[in-house]
């Protein structure tokens, strides 16, 4: 995003290792892990980039849609049955055998279905606005999408050309 | 070994293995688009044949039967089950396999998997269409097919939610939803992909699904974290299905119904089929999709051959103790009924399928040379599903002719059931068909991630695989 007050950059990398140096060498010019982002065309673990852990709220979603579809299940195992009687060859209107069945089949469903909503919201999903991008990240390359103030520009472009970068634009909003 | 042994054996392991073998990823994404866009006279003649069978099939049939009624159907006393139902069975087998190939292969991190797994996972979703359709179908007056939704109602009915029929509804609904949700996370990034490759109205159309996604670290974050907890909580929902569609069956005291290895025995023959099943739409991709032979190798048939041998021997156990244990007991009703099933005029089928299910597989799939060829496998995979669908029709039709009350004994004889069970097959056919135009079948982004882990190493004088943990 360019502001008033920062400039963004794109920098293409065709590997992971002189994206991994290039990360290392900008932290050393005082560009923060906040001001940094590494888009690429597979999945780049942290570690592999030396850069901290992502932070996602999905394992969470996912527990919260466990507890409310146990909650479901129980409703409908439970109290339903008391509150629509149905008598079957005389047996309880409710009994843990068949609950087991319910209570899972709905814990299960929407758990599933909180992990796939949890995917949308942390991702901010589906997001069609402009956006920083380069088609050639999805042929495999790595990008690495820099702020930084104005006046270091031409340090960070000519850094990153030393340290491999293919090519090193400045980063303009555009629809994918 | 000499240098030039070396170099024979290194580039044998390459030629054999994907993960050994890798491509610019560029390339590959071209490959895998052009394998989309190419479609010659052939694709769309047999595209036309089963838009025509499905037209007459499925939707004309299906006309017929609602004005008409069940009546059109063969289905009555004692068969009220007929070739719905055997369908219904037949296509949520078929559904396991996406699951079994993606989420129990992904979690034991099977390399292997790699580049099929999403042909796998449309067959889930394709096949439990089907499924749902065969259960309308059989309802008769399918309107009123929310009468099965638990809810308060002013007509006082309430389905019985301690019903296998009730279990059922929940357990297919929630497999249908996981599976197509666990069908499009590792799919967005390929639809980018496809997104960044794309004009027209395809371009606008993979822009729209692949929703704006980058392959930013916090997109691929959130998409990982989901797709392995899906990995993991999708077995346990696979497995639950089909014991429940066998519960269908079992919780009913009927002679050959009522057998408590009846959940077992149908997962592991759910998995038979749908194993086959993969195996056929893999062979059939190769032979027709330019450049699938880069992706689908002899090694991926090898390595399912392999499974669908261990599978073969799992229902052949499961099917003997099925048998014994009914055979044991001596109960005079379950007698007739196992004297029926082989010698009865349908006995042929009984033959057929240990037949088609047991002894062909284990005539074949023991040999590695015969695994690894695709047409080999092809029949294998096709015979199997005969097997199966054999399977089904004597646990439910011909089952159900023999029962306590001789006087109502009555074989079954199928009517518009036989159009609409065709039509199915051409429906599944043709998503399929037209998925392969339009959603990109091989994984690409996980083929380069597998591609990026594995490299031969040399210990001592030989040069052997090896894989790399990158997750």
């Amino acid at each position: 995003m360019t502001t008033s007050a920062q400039t963004s950059l794109l920098a293409v990398f065709s590997d992971i290792e002189p994206a991994a140096d290039a990360i290392e060498q900008l932290r050393l010019l005082g560009i923060g892990d906040d001001c940094m982002n590494v888009i690429s065309g597979i999945p780049v673990t942290e570690a592999m980039l030396g850069r901290p852990r992502q932070w996602t709220n999905v394992p969470r979603l996912a527990l919260g849609g466990a507890v409310i579809g146990f909650g479901a299940g129980l409703f409908l195992a439970f109290v339903a049955p008391n509150l629509y009687p149905i008598v079957v060859g005389g047996r309880p209107y409710a009994s843990f055998p068949p609950a087991v069945i319910i209570l899972f089949e709905l814990t299960m469903l929407v758990m599933l279905l909180a992990t796939f909503l949890g995917v949308f919201l942390d991702s901010f999903f589906p997001n069609y606005r402009p956006m920083h991008y380069v088609p050639e990240i999805s042929d495999g390359k790595i990008a690495i999408l820099i702020e930084c103030p104005p006046a270091d520009e031409s340090r960070m472009i000519t850094t990153l050309r030393k340290l491999g970068a293919e090519s090193v634009q400045f980063a303009e909003a555009q629809h994918l | 070994m000499t240098e030039k042994h070396e170099h024979t054996a290194e580039r044998h392991l390459r030629k054999k293995h994907l993960m050994l073998d890798p491509l610019p990823r560029g390339q590959m994404n071209a490959m895998v688009m052009e394998s989309m866009h190419a479609t010659s006279w052939k694709f769309w003649v047999v595209f036309a044949v089963l838009a025509a069978i499905t037209a007459w099939g499925l939707f004309y049939s299906w006309g017929v039967l609602m004005l008409d009624g069940l009546g059109m159907a063969g289905v009555n006393r004692p068969s009220y089950w007929g070739i719905f139902l055997v369908n219904t069975v037949f296509w949520i087998g078929i559904s396991h396999a996406g699951t079994f190939i993606s989420a129990i292969l992904r979690v034991f991190k099977a390399e292997f998997r790699r580049p099929f797994t999403r042909a796998a996972e449309l067959m889930t979703t394709f096949g439990l269409i089907q499924a749902g359709f065969s259960i309308l179908m059989h309802m008769g007056r399918v309107w009123l097919a929310y009468w099965l939704l638990p809810y308060p109602n002013q007509r006082q009915l309430w389905p019985n939610v301690h019903s296998p029929l009730t279990w059922d509804l929940l357990a297919i609904t929630t497999y249908l939803l996981a599976s197509t949700m666990y069908l499009f996370l590792p799919l967005i990034p390929d639809l980018a992909m496809a997104r960044d490759r794309s004009t027209g109205w395809r371009k606008t159309f993979y822009k729209i699904l692949a929703l704006g996604f980058r392959g930013t670290e916090g997109e691929w974050t959130h998409l990982r974290t989901a797709m392995n907890i899906f990995a993991f909580a999708i077995i346990p929902v696979m497995f639950s299905v089909h014991t429940i569609v066998s519960w269908d069956f079992a919780m009913a005291t009927r002679p050959g119904w009522s057998s408590t290895v009846f959940g077992p025995y149908f997962v592991i023959g759910a998995l038979h089929s749908g194993m086959g099943a993969v195996v056929v739409v893999l062979a059939i991709v190769r032979a027709t999709m330019k450049h699938m032979d880069y992706f689908i190798r002899t090694e991926h048939f090898e390595a399912i051959g392999k499974l669908m041998l261990i599978i073969s021997m799992g229902w052949g156990y499961f099917f003997f103790n099925d048998y014994i244990v009914q055979w044991y007991g001596g109960d005079v009703w379950t007698k007739q009924l196992l004297h029926w099933h082989e010698a009865g005029p349908l006995g042929w089928m009984w033959f057929a399928m240990l037949i088609f299910n047991v002894l062909i597989p284990w005539l074949v799939l023991w040999n590695r040379t015969w695994r690894s060829n695709p047409w080999i496998m092809l029949t294998v995979g096709l015979l199997i599903n005969v097997g199966m669908w054999l399977e089904r029709y004597i646990i439910i039709p011909i089952s159900l002719t023999i029962n306590r009350m001789p006087f109502t004994w009555r074989m079954y004889e199928p009517g518009i059931e036989i159009p609409l069970g065709i039509g199915t097959l051409a429906f599944f056919i043709l998503l399929y068909l037209i998925a392969s135009r339009l959603i990109p079948l091989v994984p690409v982004w996980e083929v380069q991630e597998g591609q990026m882990a594995h490299s031969l190493k040399k210990v001592g004088r030989e040069t052997v695989v090896t894989v790399a943990e990158l997750e």
